[in-house]
């Protein structure tokens, strides 16, 4: 009898971690970082926040190499960086690789960013600058330091885009824990990157936001266009919290900065 | 009936507050006074951007040359929020413009008045009738 | 295609969308006492809340207003009539839907109506005050001190020496270089058209997004109060933080750096904006500014905002600043067209 109910239990044990090894997803660790709830009851992805790598340099994997402005020396070299594509390259069409090239051979002239110009999506989330996640039930609203750009997420009502701008219009919704935002109506005059790296207006992009610790989110982006890429590609990168009590979001109202560069050529002459 | 602006101006004298400071002087220096003129084409595309949104228009010449013209029109913003989207006005849509040429010599030119092939106004504005009996 | 009937089915749309709501005068101090009585004796509105409790002013709001800074000479009393009110922006409305005469600079410019960007067309909340600035009690600004007339002399002195506004970019007001809206403050006098907010609460926090130039003014709150940044940080908008103080939001500024600066004043200037919803689609907004290295005394101003539909589209203005490039073209084509002739031979 007592055999029986051990040899039972045990069998019952085995057939047990049978089902869990069929069951449980081969990844299975610790249980997902659950966030704390906004009042409203969704995760709560308030804070300011800011990307701690090289992708604002080259989203691709590069080594480290000179800056394009000589008299900066190294303040302005380029650091090594792994790379924040999957997969590493990033499946352009072979005409498109050549723009981008080019665009590379003439980054002074081209890249938007020089010009104080906004940084569009998702360049503005990787920019070595911070940005604030200002989280309603109806909008979420995306407040970037560097130029004031501004993205508002519509978190209902959603519509497309009346027109083409540099931010793109976003529509968001909550997939579980994840923060979906579908963005579209791109004006196709931004980067992605300092290295050329450029997309056209038929930009598609969806990010998905998900709190991975206290401190920091899980970004990840897919990237459609069409016109310049051979398929749909991925990026993804963590984002830190700035725990700093007095953490905020200063100006970097940088028309003023450039205004020389873009309109100097034009002043007047001083013999006139 | 056109009417002299001055001639509108209330003897109490409430003046608007704050009028946006590129009106009328940063207009006549960027275009030219002397230089009036009236354009008929086809719609090219509309920049709906900001501060001034920009209609290209397709111009055909009396010798059946075609030149794209930039006009400059106002903030998309409020038409915007009136329902106007990059799909409202049709490429190809025929507009005849009233305006002034660019001081820089180049086919550019503020729009003053656009007006459909059908002779109705773009957009919106009109008589001032409607104003104070809704209010 | 809708753009045939466009014109008229958005004008009824339009008109049917205006509305306004009449400011009664406080109490005792002006016409409608008794009405304004009556209506303060009834339950006053209470907004609802944020889900973490906070008023709930979130939404899309226009303080769009024919209503001056300064109580006019001619004036002595601080509220209009109802009907005085309507002739003034009956006035208004025809000067602003007039063509203008052709051939003359003002004509030299876009239709604004054509576009929805004049007030006849636009949503606002009718308001009875003779003038926004309600303290002083003649709504005028107090007396300037010597310091701020110095400084005043010294601004113009320096406008002077930097030459005529088409030999560079730098010597445009900061709505041509698209660096801000003069009106954008705080405190946020109305910018002429656009003149929208878009206001989103989080926990902690109030966003007041200013339409032009896509200008997000993020305000901490806190119970205790947050310190001002150090003193070398400084804004164009300054840094704001704020409280509530029951119904009310109240914003302090401080930190300006002075480069836009409000009818004359200094990188001293102390704003507090007060944000209170008196009704569904209304927000009484009221600020006090103190700066005396300007004003002898603080002066105080109010303004409703009227709820309004979005959206706000992004106003990217240096993006497209194509006008003050091509104008400082001009002006330099101009200069050596004048220099080719005056230079051709046989000229006297």
């Amino acid at each position: 009898m007592r055999t029986r109910y051990v040899l039972l239990t045990i069998a019952a044990a085995v057939a047990a971690a049978g089902l869990l090894l069929v069951v449980t997803p081969a990844t299975a660790q610790a249980p997902a970082y659950r966030a704390p709830r906004a009042p409203d009851g969704r995760p709560d992805l308030n804070g300011i926040w800011q990307a701690l790598n090289t992708a604002h340099w080259d989203i691709e994997p590069h080594a480290a190499g000179p800056s394009v402005v000589r008299e900066l020396g190294t303040l302005s070299a380029v650091p090594g960086g792994l790379g924040v594509v999957d997969g590493d390259v990033i499946p352009y069409r072979p005409e498109a690789l050549a723009a981008r090239d080019e665009n590379r051979a003439n980054l002074l002239r081209r890249d938007p960013v020089i010009k104080c110009y906004l940084p569009g999506v998702p360049r503005g989330m990787y920019m070595p600058f911070p940005f604030q996640i200002i989280q309603s039930q109806q909008h979420i609203m995306i407040v970037h330091e560097y130029a004031g750009a501004v993205r508002t997420i519509y978190m209902d009502n959603h519509t497309e885009a009346p027109a083409d701008s540099w931010m793109g219009w976003s529509n968001g919704h909550w997939d579980g824990d994840t923060l979906v935002v579908d963005t579209t109506g791109f004006n196709g005059m931004t980067w992605f990157d300092r290295a050329g790296n450029f997309h056209s207006d038929a930009l598609h992009v969806v990010e998905r936001i998900t709190a991975r610790s206290p401190e920091t989110l899980l970004y990840e982006v897919t990237i459609e266009d069409p016109n310049v890429f051979t398929r749909p590609w991925q990026m993804s990168m963590p984002l830190y919290r700035r725990v700093e009590e007095n953490a905020q979001i200063l100006e970097f109202r940088c028309v003023e900065f450039v205004e020389d560069l873009i309109y100097g050529h034009l002043r007047k002459p001083a013999s006139q | 009936m056109r009417t002299k602006l001055a001639c509108l101006v209330a003897g109490a004298a409430v003046l608007l507050v704050p009028t946006p400071v590129w009106t009328h002087h940063a207009f006549s220096a960027e275009f030219d006074v002397e230089k009036p003129l009236t354009l008929k084409g086809t719609l090219v595309r509309w920049d709906m951007i900001n501060p001034h949104s920009w209609f290209h228009l397709d111009i055909e010449d009396d010798d059946g040359t075609v030149v794209t013209w930039l006009i400059e029109g106002g903030s998309p913003n409020e038409l915007i929020r009136n329902g106007v989207t990059k799909n409202t006005l049709a490429i190809g849509t025929e507009l005849s413009v009233e305006g002034y040429q660019a001081k820089d010599g180049t086919s550019k030119a503020v729009g003053r008045n656009f007006t459909l092939a059908n002779g109705e106004r773009m957009f919106l504005g009109g008589s001032a009738s409607r104003v104070g009996a809704d209010r | 295609m809708h753009h045939r009937s466009f014109a008229s089915a958005r004008i009824l749309a339009a008109m049917m969308a205006v509305g306004f709501m009449t400011i009664a005068p406080v109490a005792g101090q002006g016409p409608s006492a008794a009405a304004s009585a009556a209506q303060a004796a009834e339950q006053p509105y209470t907004a609802p809340r944020t889900p973490d409790g906070q008023p709930d002013l979130q939404g899309f709001w226009t303080n769009q207003t024919y209503t001056r800074l300064e109580r006019p000479d001619s004036v002595t009393t601080p509220f209009y009539t109802e009907e005085e009110v309507a002739a003034i922006e009956g006035r208004a409305a025809t000067r602003e839907s007039a063509q203008t005469e052709p051939g003359t600079i003002p004509d030299v410019h876009y239709d604004f109506t054509q576009f929805g960007l004049d007030r006849s067309q636009s949503t606002f909340a009718r308001n009875l005050r003779t003038s926004l600035i309600v303290d002083p009690p003649n709504g005028k600004l107090p007396p300037v001190t010597a310091e701020g007339q110095r400084r005043a002399a010294e601004v113009a002195a320096a406008r002077e020496r930097r030459g005529g506004r088409w030999d560079a970019a730098e010597n445009n007001q900061l709505d041509d270089r698209c660096i801000m809206m003069a009106g954008v403050g705080p405190p946020m006098l109305n910018t002429g058209y656009n003149s929208t907010y878009q206001i989103v609460q989080a926990p902690g926090y109030v966003m007041i997004l200013v339409e032009m130039i896509h200008d997000a003014r993020v305000i901490p709150l806190s119970a205790v109060g947050r310190e001002p940044p150090p003193e070398a940080v400084r804004h164009w908008l300054g840094a704001s933080r704020g409280r509530w103080e029951g119904e009310t939001l109240v914003v302090e500024t401080t930190n300006f750096n002075g480069k836009n600066p409000l009818r004359g004043s200094s990188d001293k200037m102390r704003v507090i904006e007060r944000f209170t919803r008196v009704a569904e689609d209304t927000i009484m907004y009221r600020f006090t500014v103190e700066d005396e290295a300007t004003w002898e005394t603080p002066w105080t101003a109010e303004m409703p905002m009227r709820q309004i539909g979005g959206p706000i589209f992004e106003h990217a203005c240096h993006e497209g600043n194509y006008g003050l490039y091509n104008t400082l073209v001009g002006a330099r084509l101009e200069e050596q067209q004048a220099a080719e002739e005056a230079a051709r031979p046989g000229r006297d």
